[in-house]
């Protein structure tokens, strides 16, 4: 098809326009925009033609058709225009001198398309003779026919040089009729010409190097070439190959400087997001408060409602049980399940000031902006993928049998010097010795978590329009099982839309995104869920035949073993999402723009987790339900004032915006008690009695930012960037703050004297950065003293008990963090290889935390400011190749490694504060302090420990040297580095993909798992075959102690210790192969003959194979050992395109 | 022109909408709706009164297990001679049973914690600071409810001192203040319950404030005078306040022991409804099995079973037994604590959690005229105790065997009630010469609990017990 559009240019206004305006007249007919027509693969081909007095738009017709070229022109330029015309086996060049002859007509080629123009003949030149001196005039376009303001024209001598406007055009004055002009862009390939007149419409193409790929920032876009800041991308193709739910695994490995942390296999399960270390200090005693900085989250510029928040208030199977040593503040399920990874075009990490300053008291964690799909212009396309597959456990953990199991209790007891018994009451009870069948043999682990299960997902868009309007619509179905017994699963339903609007002046820009989810995740309700695997492996059947749940055997009370109970107790948080974006632009003046963007966010959560009688024991069962609705929303608006200017060759540019946002966030939980009948569950109007309880939170912020990036001759770069911003989460007077950054960078490649440098390194770049951001994230309100009715309890006597809710501390403010960041980039072989070393170093000061208190004030912290300074710093480098383009054959090449080195800097009075215990200056603040483990002592059996002294004890005593303790620094758990390499190659229709993830890291071992719980070895549960391993005899050297079948002996006193040693610590490092993706595309003649086109069949797979030393469990999961393990995950699909 | 002008006003409007007051634009409502300051509930009576009320609900009667809602009473239980814990017990009260408490331990961890977090002593003392000076309460409003508040303060200090020996005596609810206080010696801590106590016998009445016997009147702050007065060794006030009790006419036993623990029991003095998700008391849920074939968590130990006379109803009524197969083809029976028998929200007749009851009273009388030598009168209260559980006028005679009597029948009276039995070992100096023939490893400084590890940790000025 082909389209003859007329452009409409407004003038300018202003007299100073008016020779300008003579010209753009007169050229008018050149401005077109015209659609393209699909080539095929022969622009080689020779032209022959023999025509007599034919129309020349057949004539075109013809060579179009023998060579495969596509031809640009406006129809009436060559209406009437009749040729005669005899080649044969001539190039198309050739071909196209001799058809338009002496015609006033010019043309260009441009790769597979000719653009053919009419000769212009400009007014001026009529009256004025020609002289030696010309000046030229021409249009720099891409290959979508939109004008490219700001490509440097110069003469190759570099004589002259201009830049083009915001119509992407120029005039370059005085210039020799042998010149050859140099037409170069960031992100476009350059081009030379020669000298003429009228240039008409030059193409430029997109550049394909990494280097050029333009990016999305905070408030805009760059590409990295000209960045001074540290920023990372991963694209829709990197995400497409992983066949995963939650888009945030789709990070893991693939950014420096970014720890993705899984907190569990279950489908759903939060997934925490860390940029370039802990800033913060914890807030509890134990390591269950430990906070995690999560970086601030934008989907299409409008702030994610939910952040990355636990969405689910009641409980769930994602739910964490305390691990030991985990962070236990991370679990539960995700708010990123309701948006379709198949939706992303890209999601860009901001890691440095330079690149977050601009979010002021929002930035300090970094950034993550999320850019949907948006639509292409041109035919009308329909996309469509489907893959089905399974998923196992990555680590299966053997249990013992029943034989080793009975060996086992049998030998606990004989340790203990008691003779096991049936006496309900006595230490020594074992009825699993006594009354459980001796042969019966189930492993648990198979029972419950063993399941294989599976996963479907179906995506399919259709998107297009006209190069002023274009739009997409895409839906996706995704289903992810759980992999114990019983229908459980994660359902989702996401419909995307995003429509683009160009007014025909192209000074308006409209872009509306929209994004719906819908996301039903039901699952067991209690993560003890998955202690079943620790049941004896002779535990009588917990259910009958009729499927009833068992709950005695034998007299023995199976109450703490009903394992199937958790099964009947379902928990289903069913989630909608809603983004919408809207963001208009509008071309004040040809340098400058005005635009607006608004945005509406909100997750909205309906719960609910019911308890049926027939779920537990018959004696005192009742009935009960909770529900929960809980609202998270978000609006901002954000307008700006963008102004672009080239002069010379200088490039400037200046921003200076605004940010209104408002946060909501509300949540309603009902309980229901005293159900008559089990049928009435699912609804509270059933409950005899009911709790309720609501609450309410406000955010507001406000803030006003600006840039300026000054680039100075392609080779010098600074880079402001200013934002005063005030959050409602401070108290009066403490509201405001101002945070900036200073950026610099120096690409040293393109200084003359560099021309001497070896000729295969094409790209060299010095960048640097150094400025402040800040974080509020602590809740609104926290300046007051609240107090808060209890509604978990009938009123007293009438009256609705209130009770306080935090100390009174009106005096505090965000927290500061400054940030140094130097970069090298540096590119080979015209950019084919790129490499880029950075070195950071951020200090967090004037802590913003709830510093920890004693109970006898009434409270276990208050929030407050504390002049605590963390210090993280480290080293990030990425190198991308590709190696090998050859025609059939592609190999390309990306490789990530970072290290981050944290320290806590100061901490006044640390050695009389909470925190004695807990920091130590100098050391990481994830550094673990406990006892110095030593080992089993041969002839005792029993865990040894050094003491502060150096002497040996089975029972250390806790407390700091300082406090007559124990405790030393025995492990950092933050990963020494992580990293990730991916290599892609190509063979005709082949494609494979394989991505390496590694971590060198140190971590809670198997021991720990097996040693936590309550779970002592010997006692009344089973456990791993590797703990046949123990200590059994005086004289054995083993890592696990003797076997005891009590819980206060000796021995597990020592184990209690043991949890909290440098013994429970191991070294977790891995390698993962954590993506492998094959596809074949079909032919090309098949798929036309079948009407498609990128059509694929592909096999993804994710977790397929980890090289690890680490003993038992998953490395990237530790401790977890009885928690919901990963999953290994295969899927195989077919996409293709209508 | 007109384009120009057009495009000066959105540039206009433009900075105007950067320069405008950023300080209105994050303007929030003073409160979101689900709370309020501290200054807004003490400008409103119902607020006040709710703020009160939530002293109350801070004793969890029904709630979660802490040190007025019977932690106190499984706690001495395990480290006294009255419990065992059953095979299904945690470590964590294995510790308390061996009396080999570390200093982490969760339970005695909560005993401490409980007693000062939130609506524990905080919101006390934050009544106490605002009540005297809000506008929004009558006089004797104010007097009433100062007076109660004044009771509970004192009622929580007596139970930590007991407990944990010297602790930080908080009287205030600024934590710039509170937040570094060593443990206040047992001395001042005994100090101030008796000048709270004084106040609130000034300033209650005799009649109860509101339905039931939910909240101190005069006769509760007076008859937790009796106590402390009997545990400082002053007979002669103890008698008195006791006598002031007793003779206000107000409380009678009952004659049936199962309605002893019951909504409406005349012999209460303070008496808290069980509020919850299952509106029965923490201690029926502790105690009391899920089921009759389960094992109880915590037995009666064979000491306490085997003092009861023969004869003696409270054996019968306040001990519940359920019996478990051996596995051979019999029964065995397992004794538990139940003086409360409701578990489950549907159980009726509703039982309250009593914290006074008039036995008590009697039984304080007794020993604080023993003590005196008023023999007839004590032997008279003593008896008073005996025959309605059952049991004849006892036969003891002379101030010796009169005071070893009355103490017998505190432990079979008040057994696994507020640690009475606890105390009374501490008190009376008995605990090394019982607790040692009974439990072979026992020390002396067993007799007081750890501090919890945490709270040192959190508040460097505070020292441990020694032996800890």
């Amino acid at each position: 098809m082909k389209l003859s559009v007329l452009s409409i240019v407004v003038p300018g206004s202003a007299q100073r326009y008016f020779y300008k305006f003579l010209l753009v007249m007169k050229i008018t007919t050149l401005l077109l925009i015209i659609a393209l027509v699909h080539a095929s693969a022969a622009s080689l081909s020779q032209v022959r033609l023999s025509e007599k007095n034919t129309s020349l738009e057949k004539v075109l017709n013809s060579i179009e058709k023998q060579t495969g070229t596509s031809f640009f022109y406006d129809r009436k330029d060559i209406r009437d225009i009749h040729i005669s015309i005899h080649v044969n086996n001539v190039s198309l060049k050739e071909a196209l001198d001799k058809c338009l002859g002496d015609l006033p007509l010019t043309y260009d080629i441009k790769d597979n398309t000719v653009f053919l123009s009419k000769k212009v003949t400009p007014l001026l030149d009529k009256v004025i003779p020609a002289f030696k001196a010309i000046d030229v005039h021409g249009r720099v376009i891409d290959e979508k026919g939109q004008p490219l303001p700001g490509v440097t024209i110069k003469i190759k001598d570099g004589s002259h040089m201009v830049m083009t406007d915001s119509k992407g055009e120029f005039n370059l004055k005085q210039v020799g009729d042998k010149d050859i002009i140099v037409i170069s862009s960031i992100g476009f390939a350059s081009r030379q010409l020669n000298v003429a007149t009228e240039l008409g419409n030059i193409v430029l193409i997109v550049n394909s190097s990494k280097l050029d790929e333009i990016h999305v920032i905070a408030y805009g876009t760059e590409s990295s070439r000209y960045a001074t800041g540290s920023t990372a991308s991963v694209s829709a193709a990197d995400i497409a190959k992983q066949p995963i739910t939650n888009a945030l695994m789709a990070l893991e490995g693939q950014v420096p400087g970014l720890v993705v942390t899984p907190s569990s296999g279950a489908p759903g399960a939060s997934v925490q997001i860390q940029i370039r270390g802990q800033n913060s200090l914890q807030n509890s005693l134990t390591n269950a408060g430990k906070p995690y900085d999560q970086p601030l989250f934008i989907v299409d510029g409008v702030p994610f409602a939910p952040q990355n928040n636990q969405i689910n208030k009641l409980g769930s199977l994602a739910n964490n049980f305390s691990n030991f040593n985990t962070f236990d503040t991370f679990g539960g399920l995700s708010p990123f399940n309701s948006i379709n990874p198949a939706d992303i075009e890209s999601i860009t990490i901001l890691k440095d000031a330079d690149a977050t300053s601009i979010y002021g008291t929002q930035g300090a964690n970094g950034v993550i902006l999320i850019t949907t799909k948006k639509g292409q212009a041109g035919k009308t396309r329909v996309e469509t993928s489907v893959n089905s597959g399974v998923n196992v456990n990555t680590r299966q953990v053997q249990m013992l049998n029943t034989q080793q199991y009975i060996q086992l209790r049998n030998e606990a007891f004989k340790n203990d010097g008691l003779t096991p018994n049936n006496i309900p009451s006595d230490p020594a009870y074992a009825p699993d010795l006594f009354v459980f069948d001796q042969h019966k043999n189930t492993d648990w682990f198979k029972q419950f978590l063993g399941k294989t299960s599976n996963n479907t997902d179906v995506h399919a868009s259709l998107s297009g329009g006209s190069l002023a309007n274009t739009f997409i619509i895409s839906t996706g179905y995704t289903r992810a099982d759980y992999n114990f017994p019983g229908n459980f699963g994660e359902k989702r339903l996401t419909l995307h839309s995003g429509f683009h609007h160009k007014s025909a002046d192209s000074k308006l820009i409209v872009d509306f995104t929209t994004d719906y989810g819908y996301d039903h995740n039901n699952s067991a309700g209690d993560p003890s869920l998955t202690k079943a695997v620790l049941a004896p492996p002779n535990l009588p059947d917990l259910i009958n035949p009729a499927g009833n749940l068992v709950w005695n055997y034998k007299g023995v009370d199976l109450n703490s073993y009903q394992y199937y109970s958790y099964l009947k107790q379902v928990s289903n948080l069913q989630t909608y999402n809603l983004n919408n974006s809207l963001r208009l632009g509008y071309q004040l003046f040809r340098d400058l723009k005005i635009g607006i963007g608004m945005g509406y966010s909100r997750l909205t959560t309906n719960e609910s987790s019911l308890n049926p009688a027939s779920s537990q024991n018959p004696q005192y069962a009742s009935a009960y339900a909770s529900f929960a609705n809980s609202g998270f929303q978000t609006i901002n608006i954000e307008p700006q004032l963008d102004y672009h200017h080239f002069f010379g060759n200088n490039e400037l540019s200046f921003l200076v915006g605004g940010t209104y946002k408002k946060e909501l966030n509300d949540n309603t939980q009902m309980q229901g008690y005293n159900y008559t009948d089990d049928a009435f569950l699912g609804s509270i109007s059933g409950a005899g009695t009911i709790f309720a309880s609501a609450t309410n939170n406000i955010y507001k912020y406000v803030g006003g930012f600006t840039r300026l990036k000054y680039v100075y001759d392609q080779k010098y770069i600074i880079n402001l960037t200013g934002s005063r911003n005030g959050s409602s989460n401070f108290g009066p007077g403490k509201q405001f703050g101002f945070f900036g950054s200073v950026g610099l960078g120096w690409i040293f490649s393109q200084e003359t004297a560099f021309n001497k440098a070896p000729p295969f390194i094409s790209y060299g770049k010095l960048s640097g950065n150094y400025g402040t951001s800040g974080s509020d994230g602590i809740g609104s309100y926290q300046y007051q003293a609240f107090w808060q009715p209890v509604s978990s309890v009938s009123p007293f006597q009438g009256i609705r008990p209130y009770k306080p809710l935090n100390l009174y501390n009106p005096d505090y403010s965000w927290d500061t963090k400054k940030a140094l960041n130097i970069a090298l980039d540096l590119g080979f072989f015209h950019d084919r290889i790129l490499f880029k070393a950075t070195y950071y170093e951020n200090k967090t000061s004037n802590q913003l935390i709830n510093y920890i208190l004693p109970s006898q004030t009434g409270f276990n912290a208050v929030l407050q400011n504390f002049n605590a300074t963390v210090q993280n710093k480290g080293l990030e480098f990425t190198l991308t190749a590709n190696t090998i383009a050859a025609k059939e054959f592609s190999w390309n090449t990306t490789f990530n490694i970072s290290g981050n080195r944290n320290k806590l800097l100061a901490f006044p009075g640390l050695a009389e504060s909470p925190y004695a215990t807990i920091y130590t200056i100098g050391k990481p603040v994830s550094e673990i302090n406990g006892y110095k483990y030593k080992d089993v002592n041969p002839t005792t059996g029993v865990f040894e420990f050094y003491t502060v002294n150096g002497a040996v004890t089975s029972s250390p005593t806790y407390g700091t040297t300082a406090q007559g303790g124990d405790l030393v620094p025995i492990a950092d758990n933050q990963p020494k580095f992580t990293g990730g390499l991916g290599n892609t190659l190509t063979y005709k229709n082949f494609s494979l993909y394989f991505f390496f993830q590694f971590s060198k890291q140190t971590s809670v071992n198997y021991l720990a798992s097996i040693y936590s719980q309550n779970a002592i070895p010997g006692t009344l549960t089973n456990e791993p075959v590797a703990i046949l391993d123990h200590w059994k005899n005086p004289g054995d050297i083993s890592s696990i102690q003797r076997l005891t079948a009590t819980t206060y002996s000796d021995a597990a006193a020592a184990a209690y210790s043991f949890l909290q040693s440098s013994g429970a610590y191991s070294d977790a490092s891995y390698i993962r192969l954590k993506t492998l993706a094959c596809s074949y595309t079909l032919p090309g003649t098949v798929q036309k003959a079948l009407k498609l086109s990128n059509c694929h069949f592909y096999i993804n797979a994710q977790n397929l194979l980890t090289i690890t030393g680490f003993k038992l469990g998953d490395p990237e999961l530790p401790g977890g050992l009885f928690s919901f393990p990963l999953q290994r995950t295969i899927v195989f699909g077919l996409s293709a395109d209508f | 022109m007109y384009i120009q002008n057009l495009k000066s006003l959105a540039l206009i409007v433009l900075l105007t909408a950067l320069s405008f007051s950023c300080k209105k634009l994050i303007e929030i409502p003073a409160n979101p709706s689900d709370k309020i300051p501290t200054q807004l509930v003490f400008a409103d009576s119902a607020d006040v009164m709710s703020a009160v009320t939530g002293i109350y609900n801070g004793f969890n009667a029904a709630g979660t297990v802490g040190i007025h809602s019977g932690a106190i009473t499984r706690s001495t239980g395990l480290t006294g001679d009255e419990l065992t814990p059953s095979q299904v017990g945690d470590p964590i009260a294995t510790q308390l049973y061996q009396n080999a408490i570390l200093p982490t331990n969760s339970i005695t961890a909560n005993l401490w914690s409980s007693a000062y977090i939130m609506s524990g002593l905080y919101q006390i003392n934050v009544c106490l600071e605002q009540i005297p000076g809000s506008k929004a309460l009558s006089p004797s409003l104010k007097n009433q409810l100062i007076g109660e508040i004044k009771v509970d303060r004192a009622l929580y200090y007596f139970n930590l001192v007991n407990l944990f020996g010297p602790v930080p005596l908080v009287t205030s609810s600024d934590y710039s203040m509170t937040k570094s206080l060593p443990r206040a010696s047992i001395d001042d801590i005994y100090k101030q319950i008796i000048t709270d106590l004084t106040d609130a016998q000034k300033l209650l009445n005799p009649a109860y404030s509101s339905p039931g016997r939910a909240r101190p009147n005069l006769y509760t702050a007076e008859a937790l005078l009796a106590k402390v007065y009997l545990y400082r060794g002053q007979w002669a006030s103890a008698e008195i306040a006791a006598t002031s009790v007793i003779s206000s006419g107000q409380y009678s036993l009952n004659k049936d022991l199962n309605t002893v623990f019951q909504d409406g029991s005349s012999e209460a003095i303070w008496q808290l409804p069980a509020i919850g998700p299952y509106n029965q008391t923490a201690e029926a849920q502790i105690f009391v099995p899920y089921a009759s074939s389960a094992v109880p968590t915590f037995l009666i130990s064979p000491a306490l079973l085997n003092t009861f006379e023969p004869g003696d109803m409270r054996r019968t009524n306040w001990i519940g037994i359920n019996p478990i197969s051996d596995g051979k083809g019999s029964s065995v029976p397992y004794y538990y604590p139940a003086k409360y028998k409701n578990r489950n929200l549907n159980d009726q007749p509703a039982e309250d959690y009593m914290i006074f009851r008039l036995a008590e009273i009697y039984l304080i009388r007794a020993e604080a005229q023993a003590e005196q030598g008023k023999t007839t009168a004590a032997l008279a209260d003593l008896n008073q105790v005996r025959n309605r559980a059952g049991l004849p006028n006892s036969p003891a005679t002379g101030t010796t065997t009169l005071l070893s009597a009355i103490m017998h029948e505190r432990r079979t009276e008040l057994f696994c009630e507020w640690g009475n039995r606890w105390y009374d070992l501490k008190r009376t100096g008995t605990i090394d010469a019982v607790l040692g023939a009974e439990k072979p490893t026992w020390k002396p400084t067993q007799a007081l609990y750890p501090v919890p590890l945490a709270e040192i940790q959190s508040n460097p000025f505070l020292k441990q017990n020694p032996g800890y």
